[in-house]
């Protein structure tokens, strides 16, 4: 049988994306949720040893009482959502990292051979990891995917790095080089990630507690200031902030002469956006102004919303990169790339740049200053790198270098399993970069 | 979810999405048993063209698929396939009815594009029993005509066998298990199949018979079949009740062609219920260790009143 | 527990018990080694007879005592393949996670299924009775858990059957 495409699935903490290697865009992106007849409360408690085995099935043959394999009887994805009120809701990974494997293994069970349609037999695999995930998770990966699943080969990559890959895709990147400041901002939380030739520095990483869902939670509070919400369904109100900020939010370059352009010529600046009540129908409009321009500020002056985190996110950048070693700072500031929906605000990249390179220039000055002018640098190159398939660029990485002809050799098989062990995981070399 | 579907889920979700809104797209994906899709907008956004390769076109051709295709599909056919694949449908937003049932009605028979190419070699040994039963049984007590036997190599090492004859159809279904586990327990499972019609109420369901290494008596003619331990052989006897009538036999043939992937979504089950078991039971004995363990002397420790306890 | 059982489990709770007498012993072949005399088997005075405790032919116990550390090797009952590949596959998730089990060898010895290994410091900074109740009721509930296995995939083949079968009216 010819080689058939490899499945690419990247389990995140809210969303998974699942599809075939070659494609530009997943095939499924549903919630990392699965809804089993388990209580909620009782699988925290699962989550550390519990008292509760699994069910043992009943001997009985006949038909009538399916016991047995209530193991089979669970949603995923959005489907989990929908059967909310019948079933409790789980969600395995948390942070991350996957904190239930016996939910996840069946959440995989089910998104191969209900959605992918496809016989794991015949595949290879992509998965990808957070930075800093334990080894002993790999293994555990590695043994559900080649024991339940006899899957052909298997290919773990670190997220941060699947992203940098994505970024060969624009037309900017010139070398395709795995060294690069990936700066991945998705619904909960924003990582600032240096990796150097396709390995995580990870004492460098850095959180940003400002994510999607605060930018959300920031323009509905803009939006009840101004008074709009009174118009807003009380339910819908988190929908409507949701969607200004995905549709006509952008980052301006500043902020003072944009509140003048506004106030100046509010006609032309502020939109009107038009919803429907989403029980009655019944059709309302509200304007929408200066948060279209305020919300996704939050990133670059985190005091405007929030007060226990303040370093903008070009600082924390530049800090990052800062404690990377030295010698490939310059790699780091040169390629910095976007990953994540919360990036995708107009003008994000430019801004970060210009910020990021006002910093690094005022550095460079004042040691020329300190040196008594004897020392002249050439300067750093700061590049910010936005594409068009930032949204699922971790998605979108696995795809492009599980492409790629060499992806086979760099995989583990399933032969290379059965003769290590599970322990053949903890390594996987990198490729796909040009040097 | 016991039972699979078979319909594909893509196939319906980016047609659903792409007949309200038409955009350009250009995805490849698969199905059960090797069959790749491939969904694009080669010419313009409303021009959805989805093409489909199998391994086992060729024979599924000589068994009528093509019949089976022009009666499903229509003027959505597209004679001349695109290349690297067998079959091409072609639908044009701008000439699809605006009618929302009727679009769901393409929709859904889109998605099923691999199940009724497949059901095509059932369709023809169904009708090919029904014509041999009309005609009378030789009088001389001589072995009654039987309809040539079908096969289909529908996965590199597995096929499927049909025949028809006078009072029934004959269905073989090739196995191999690739690992020793899943050998094992398709083992197990397979006997259930064959122990399962001895229970009273599905006593009408098709006779199931297996067969390890052993091929069974309607195919022994087939030449290179392979004769090792990890092959086996199971043999479904559909009787004319479970095709009496046009919808039961589209559930019949539903079903059937999804035996093999249904048994190993299962095996496959089976397992992942093996390993929350054993995860289980590995807690349990940590916690069973852990007890042996001698506490640490925790420091200072405290009285009920929150004064310092100490032995003198 | 069935007859047999119980003066097996015996058996061999009061030899373990008997065996578990461990002092630390340094290395007499190499200076500041300190390895478990039964694996390094560098020195033959420091080696005590095994010994093996059967219930039947298919399950038996294997005690190699030393001064400073005692292994213990279990061979499990295995009546036909389905309960000797769910014991093979059971016994190996075990010792992929045998850094959480202490005592758990990664390999078994030869000619027994799992492997368990006792050195001086363990039985110092561990109960030595709450060690040999963890190694009998270990011996208990292997067995239960693989019958009980082979039980739920039997019930689960027929339940698998029986579903895809009915749908064929």
């Amino acid at each position: 049988m010819a080689l058939l495409a490899p499945i690419i699935m990247d389990n995140g903490t809210g969303f998974s994306k699942i599809g075939f290697a070659g494609n530009s865009d997943p095939s499924f992106v549903f919630p990392t949720a699965i809804a089993t007849r388990e209580s909620a409360s009782a699988s925290t408690r699962a989550a550390q040893p519990s008292g509760r085995g699994p069910p043992i099935p009943s001997k009985s043959s006949h038909l009538a009482s399916k016991r047995g394999i209530e193991d089979l009887d669970f949603h995923i994805g959005d489907e989990a959502m929908a059967n909310s009120k019948t079933y409790g809701i789980h969600y395995p990974i948390r942070h991350g990292m996957i904190d239930n494997w016996d939910h996840m293994e069946r959440y995989w069970e089910q998104s191969i051979f209900k959605y992918l349609r496809a016989e794991p037999e015949d595949h290879y695999f992509l998965l990808t990891e957070p930075p800093l995930n334990p080894p002993e998770n790999r293994e555990n990966t590695a043994e559900i995917f080649f024991e339940s699943f006899n899957i052909q080969g298997l290919y773990i990559a670190v997220q941060a790095v699947l992203a940098l890959a994505a970024s060969w895709s624009s037309n900017k990147v010139v070398d395709r080089t795995l060294t690069g400041t990936v700066v991945d901002s998705g619904d909960g939380v924003t990582h600032v990630i240096p990796c150097a030739e396709g390995y995580v520095i990870g004492s460098a990483i850095k959180h940003i507690p400002i994510a999607g869902r605060d930018i959300t939670s920031f323009v509905q509070t803009l939006l009840r200031e101004r008074g709009e919400t009174t118009v807003i369904p009380p339910e819908d109100q988190l929908k409507i902030a949701q969607k200004v900020k995905e549709d006509y939010s952008y980052v301006c370059q500043d902020i003072v002469r944009e509140f003048r352009k506004y106030d100046v010529d509010p006609l032309n600046y502020f939109k009107r956006m038009e919803g429907e009540h989403s029980v009655t129908g019944r059709k309302y409009t509200i304007d929408v102004g200066y948060e279209r321009f305020l919300a996704p500020e939050i990133f670059f002056n985190p005091e405007i919303a929030s007060s226990d985190f303040l370093t903008p996110l070009p600082e924390v950048v530049d800090n990052v990169i800062q404690q990377s070693p030295i010698d490939v700072r310059r790699g780091l500031y040169k390629n910095i790339v976007l990953s994540g929906g919360s990036t995708m605000f107009e003008h994000f990249g430019q801004r970060l740049k210009r910020d990021l390179k006002q910093i690094v220039d005022r550095r460079i000055e004042a040691s020329e200053v300190s040196s008594g002018a004897l020392m002249r640098s050439t300067g750093v190159e700061v590049n910010v790198i936005s594409h068009k398939r930032q949204r699922y660029a971790v998605w979108f990485g696995g795809s492009l270098l599980a492409s790629l002809p060499d992806f086979y050799q760099h995989c583990h098989t399933k032969a290379d399993y059965e003769e290590v062990g599970p322990s053949i995981c903890r390594r996987y070399a990198i490729f796909g970069s040009v040097n | 979810m016991i039972l699979l579907e078979s319909h594909s889920v893509i196939i319906l979700n980016t047609l659903t999405e792409k007949f309200a809104k038409a955009g350009s797209i250009d995805v490849q994906f698969v199905d059960y048993d090797g069959v790749r899709f491939h969904l694009s907008t080669p010419q313009r956004k409303t021009l959805l063209l989805l093409s489909m390769s199998i391994r086992c076109w060729e024979e599924l051709v000589q068994y009528g698929a093509m019949d089976v295709i022009k009666r499903e599909y229509g003027s959505y056919f597209k004679p001349d396939a695109e290349p690297e694949y067998n079959v091409s449908l072609e639908f044009d937003l701008e000439a699809i009815p605006e009618d929302a049932e009727a679009r769901e009605a393409i929709i859904k028979s889109a998605s099923l594009l691999k199940r009724n190419v497949l059901g095509a070699p059932f369709e023809l040994a169904f009708s090919t029993q029904k014509s041999l039963e009309a005609s009378a049984s030789p009088a001389d007590g001589s072995t009654p005509a039987q309809g040539a036997l079908m096969q289909i190599h529908y996965r590199d090492e597995e096929a499927i066998y049909i025949q028809a004859s006078q009072d029934r159809v004959t269905v073989v279904f090739s196995t191999v298990f690739k690992d020793e586990t899943d050998r094992i327990f398709g083992k197990v499972f397979l006997q259930e199949f064959v122990d399962a019609r001895r229970q009273p109420s599905i006593q009408n369901a098709p006779q199931v018979l297996y067969s390890n290494k052993e091929p069974p008596l309607e195919i022994r003619s087939v030449p290179g079949l392979k004769n090792s331990d990890d092959v086996g052989y199971v043999t479904f006897v559909l009787f004319p009740r479970h095709f009496s009538n046009p919808d039961k036999a589209y559930a019949t043939i539903s079903r059937i062609q999804e035996f093999r992937d249904y048994l190993h979504y299962h095996i496959k089950c089976s397992k992942a219920y093996m390993h929350s078991r054993m995860r289980h039971r590995v807690t349990e004995f940590l916690k069973v260790l852990n007890r042996a363990k001698t506490e640490a002397p925790s420091g200072e420790r405290k009285t009920v009143t929150g004064r310092s306890f100490s032995t003198r | 527990m069935s007859n047999s059982l119980r003066p097996y489990l015996a058996a061999v709770r009061s030899t373990l018990t008997a065996a578990m007498t461990l002092e630390n012993f340094s290395s007499q072949v190499v200076e500041r080694h300190n390895k478990p005399e039964v694996e390094a088997r560098a020195t033959p005075e420091a080696l005590l007879n095994p010994l093996v405790i059967s219930r039947n032919e298919n399950e038996r116990v294997l005690i190699e005592p030393s001064i400073n550390s005692i292994r213990l090797s279990i061979k499990i009952k295995q009546a036909d393949e389905i309960e000797r590949i769910l014991c093979h596959k059971f016994t190996r998730f075990m010792m992929m996670r045998a850094e959480n089990f202490i005592i758990l060898r990664r390999k078994p010895v030869s000619g027994y299924d799992i492997s368990f290994l006792i050195t001086n410091f363990h039985s110092e900074t561990m109960l030595k009775h709450k060690l040999v109740d963890f190694i009998i009721q270990f011996m208990e509930e292997v067995d239960k858990e693989i019958s009980e296995m082979k039980l739920s995939l039997n019930a689960r083949a027929r339940i698998v059957a029986e579903s895809y079968l009915t749908t064929f009216d």
